[in-house]
């Protein structure tokens, strides 16, 4: 029984997605979009710009409607947004008249209604550790980095303890430095929290090195699951062994094949596992990248 | 004391800061420049934000105003006043202020200290009446001086006329005597004799027109002459009428400090009581009940009088104050329906569909339409304001009471609320409507109840744009409280224009000028406050400490 609930977490059925066009027909965004994500399991959903990514992400937080389809968490088919379903915005949406420590106590105090202050008090400095703020509560929005700002939308979301985390290009806007940082910041909580996540990007190897299988969306309009590739590395997963790992380049490869050559064709979604995308690929190839790889590093 | 650099360098930056919350940006380069940085810099910003400003204030005042506009325009009661004529109205309006306050504590004032006054007084006004007499001397001898230069500038110009009326005289009877000849040499059917006689008549009363003007032109160059000012006899005149304006004040102040002093005349009443008492013990019957009764009488009055105040005339500070008490007033009851009004309308479009009529027909009335009606409201719910408690409950406020409030007090309050609540319903409507899509977002993940959403996200992320609708009513309301003061005389800025219209006296138009600055710069007061809250709730500058 177990193994079977968890193995479907969350489950997106047949998810469609209408906007109206400017003549007021309704335009289909995403059509059929199937995908099942086990607990704890980290997804990245990576696509071209515009097809309809963060659409499904807003879907599955309740923030959008849902046109036709459904979505599943955790047995109960959603209604509206909820705290079992964070999210972290792609800018970091603070309130910019309140502090680190407010802006996440916002969503704590509605969250736990029933808990002490001080208990409150302890989840907020927790979560703004966590993210490593834990000097920085007291300070204001505009006093801080933007990936300082972001590490406050992470607290502010994990705060609530969700079972879902749902990341909309978190590091979009961050500099390659400072996105590293959060990943890792990232990897770690969800390592600790045993959370289910998404997280929407476009970065290749972003997308290769923090999840556990890549959703790759087909190009919109009525944009779905294209393929899925499983990422086969252990956790936890330490950034310098991932990348060094030969199969990183295969997997990037085969997501950017996809992306360049592949990502028009609708059907049946693919799934390539681990051993199957060596074979698929061309060998040689991901050797050379591997080895120019180790000369330069 | 030696301040280290790092001291320096925060005060530096906290005046910076000050400076730039306060809008006073004209300061900050002066700033910089004590600081010596950059002086070539800031000295062309001091240039262009000081220097360039004062000598435009200095060149339309005492060049364009002084030089050009007050020799050009007349008014009713003369000339326009000068700028420094203007300063002089500003002095005394505000002698008159320190006077009031002086008379109010003469009347209070008791025991050694007023007989110390009195005999200060005493000094003061036989010295001033001294230098006035002085005054009269050298006005009466300045006016003897000034009328012998006019006699002898009349003189020639008279003599002229005289000679000019001779002539033209002798010229009309020789020309009278022509026409008496020709019109006996016609004879009668001689068609060109009558027309030569009509065209001499003609002449004769052309010419009579022309002598007239020759004698009018002159006649009013001798008028002129008479009228004549001496620059010295204004002055000196001016000096006089001072000292009498003083000798008048000291004397009012002496019978305060003597006849009409409060203890003088409560001491006065309970030596009379005493009197009584002592004699009522020796009376009996109808007389004793007389004199009992009229102890009582004088003890009420004693009370009456131990209770009662100084009653001057306002002076125009007290006005200012109470115009702005009123402003304000106006101002937060305004506020008080706007806001809350604003949000409902931003967050629900059914309730601003329902406003939007309301909000369309009434924002643009006139203050001074709804002012009669707001005062025949007022009046109405005080019919008896004197005696109403809640009058009676203002009245003994303690920083308000002073103030008197009266209905027209309030009726100009509620017209100002009225007029200017507009700008703070449309702003805040606007605010909680525009609110960030993204905010509300989280607000949502968060599943913030209504109560959490209004007070944690929507209100203090529409704070700004509150206050920039705040900032623009009290502006509108300073403008429309002095018109309302006018029109309601309650008691201040506008009423003190009123009153010096209808007084019409010769310093009436410069002490009205006096007020268009004080008006002037007590919007600006305002407006400055305004601005500062308004960069405080604003988010850059959020929670800012000065
Ligand atoms: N509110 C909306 N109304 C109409 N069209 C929308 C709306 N939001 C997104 N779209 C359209 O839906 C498509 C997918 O958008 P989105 O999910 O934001 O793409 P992305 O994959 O870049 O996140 C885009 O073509 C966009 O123009
Ligand atoms: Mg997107």
């Amino acid at each position: 029984m177990i193994t079977k609930e968890n193995s479907q977490f969350v489950e997106i059925s047949n998810l469609i997605k209408e906007y109206p066009n400017p003549y007021g027909e309704d335009f289909r965004v995403v059509e059929n979009f199937d995908l099942k994500i086990k607990e704890g399991e980290f997804i990245s959903l990576i696509g071209h710009s515009g097809c309809g990514k963060s659409t499904v992400l807003t879907m599955l937080a309740g923030l959008n409607e849902i046109s036709g389809g459904g979505i599943i968490v955790g047995n109960k088919e959603i209604d509206g947004p909820g705290p079992d379903r964070a999210v972290v915005f792609q800018a970091p949406c603070l309130m910019p008249w309140m502090t680190a420590f407010d802006n996440v106590m916002l969503g704590v105090k509605n969250v736990y209604p029933h808990v002490s202050k001080q208990e409150r008090i302890q989840i907020v400095e927790y979560s703004l550790s966590a993210v490593g703020l834990g000097d920085e509560m007291k300070k204001y929005p505009r006093e801080m980095s933007g990936g300082m700002q972001q590490r406050v939308g992470i607290a502010r979301a994990i705060a609530l303890q969700p079972r879902v985390l749902l990341l909309d290009e978190p590091f979009g806007r961050l500099d390659s430095l400072t996105r590293m940082e959060l990943q890792d910041v990232i990897i770690d909580i969800l390592a600790k929290e045993k959370l289910t996540a998404m997280i929407v990007t476009h970065d290749v190897d972003e997308a290769v090195f923090m999840a556990d299988r890549c959703v790759m969306m087909s190009n919109g309009p009525k944009a779905g699951v294209g393929e899925i590739l499983e990422i086969g590395f252990p956790r936890p997963r330490e950034r310098k062994e991932v990348f060094d790992d030969p199969n990183f380049f295969a997997y990037r490869e085969h997501l950017l094949a996809f992306l360049e050559q592949r990502s028009h064709i609708k059907g049946e979604p693919r799934v390539f596992a681990n051993g199957e995308i060596l074979g698929f690929m061309d060998k040689e190839r991901v050797e050379v990248i591997r080895r120019n790889h180790e000369k330069v590093s | 004391m030696v301040l280290n650099f790092v001291t320096m360098k925060k005060i530096k930056y906290s005046l910076l800061k000050t400076i730039d919350i306060t809008g006073l940006t004209f300061l900050d380069p002066v700033v910089r420049l004590c600081y010596g940085e950059e002086p070539q810099v800031q000295l062309k910003k001091i240039g262009q934000w000081i220097i360039v400003p004062l000598i435009a204030v200095f060149v339309a005042l005492f060049v364009i105003y002084d030089g050009f506009i007050v020799d050009t325009f007349k008014t009713k009661s003369g000339k326009l006043p000068t700028s420094s004529k203007i300063y002089s109205s500003y002095q005394a309006i505000d002698q008159l202020h320190d006077d009031e306050l002086a008379k109010e504590k003469a009347y209070n004032l008791s025991g050694e200290e007023r007989e110390v006054e009195l005999k200060a007084v005493e000094e003061k006004i036989s010295s001033v009446a001294k230098a006035l007499e002085l005054a009269g001397q050298a006005v009466a001898s300045q006016q003897e001086v000034t009328k012998a230069s006019i006699a002898s500038k009349v003189a020639p110009i008279q003599a002229e006329y005289e000679a000019l009326k001779e002539s033209i005289k002798v010229a009309a009877t020789a020309r009278a005597e022509e026409l008496e000849l020709f019109s006996q040499s016609m004879t009668p059917g001689d068609e060109s004799a009558a027309e030569k006689l009509l065209e001499l008549v003609r002449a004769d009363d052309a010419q009579d027109t022309l002598d007239r003007e020759k004698r009018n032109l002159i006649k009013e160059k001798i008028s002129v002459t008479l009228g004549e000012k001496s620059l010295d006899l204004e002055e000196i005149k001016a000096e006089e009428t001072y000292f009498s304006e003083r000798l008048a004040f000291l004397k009012t102040y002496k019978t305060l400090l003597s006849t009409e002093n409060k203890s003088l005349i409560i001491d006065e009443k309970k030596g009379r009581i005493s009197a009584y008492e002592q004699e009522l013990t020796t009376l009996t019957g109808a007389d004793a009940l007389k004199k009992a009764k009229s102890i009582v009488k004088q003890e009420s009055v004693i009370s009456k009088k131990e209770e009662s105040e100084y009653a001057g005339s306002k002076t125009i500070w007290y006005q200012v104050k109470r115009s702005v008490l009123c402003v304000f007033t106006g101002f937060f009851l305004g506020s008080f329906l706007a806001i809350p009004i604003g949000i409902f309308c931003g967050l629900n479009k059914t309730f601003m569909a329902m406003m939007t009529p309301f909000i369309a027909i009434f924002k643009p009335v006139s203050p001074i339409v709804w002012l009669p009606i707001i005062l025949i409201l007022v009046m109405g719910a005080f019919p008896n304001p004197d005696k109403h408690p809640f009058m009676e409950f203002l009245g003994e406020l303690p920083l308000i009471g002073v103030y008197k409030i009266n209905p027209a007090f309030i009726a100009s309050a509620i017209t100002v609320a009225l007029c200017s609540l507009w700008a703070t319903m449309a702003n805040t409507a606007l605010g909680v409507a525009s609110i960030d899509k993204d905010h509300m977002n989280v607000a949502r993940v968060l599943k913030l109840g209504f109560f959490a959403r209004l007070f944690k996200i929507i209100i203090p992320s529409s704070l700004p744009l509150i206050f920039a609708g705040l900032r623009i009513s009290l502006g509108v309301g300073w403008m429309v409280l002095i018109a309302a003061e006018l029109l309601s005389s309650s008691e201040g800025i506008g009423k003190f224009v009123f009153d010096e219209f209808n007084n019409g006296g010769s310093d009436s138009l410069a002490k009205m000028v006096v007020v268009v600055f004080i008006v002037g710069i007590i919007g600006l007061i305002l407006d400055r406050i305004m601005v500062i809250f308004q960069r405080l709730v604003s988010f850059e500058g959020a929670p800012a400490t000065i």
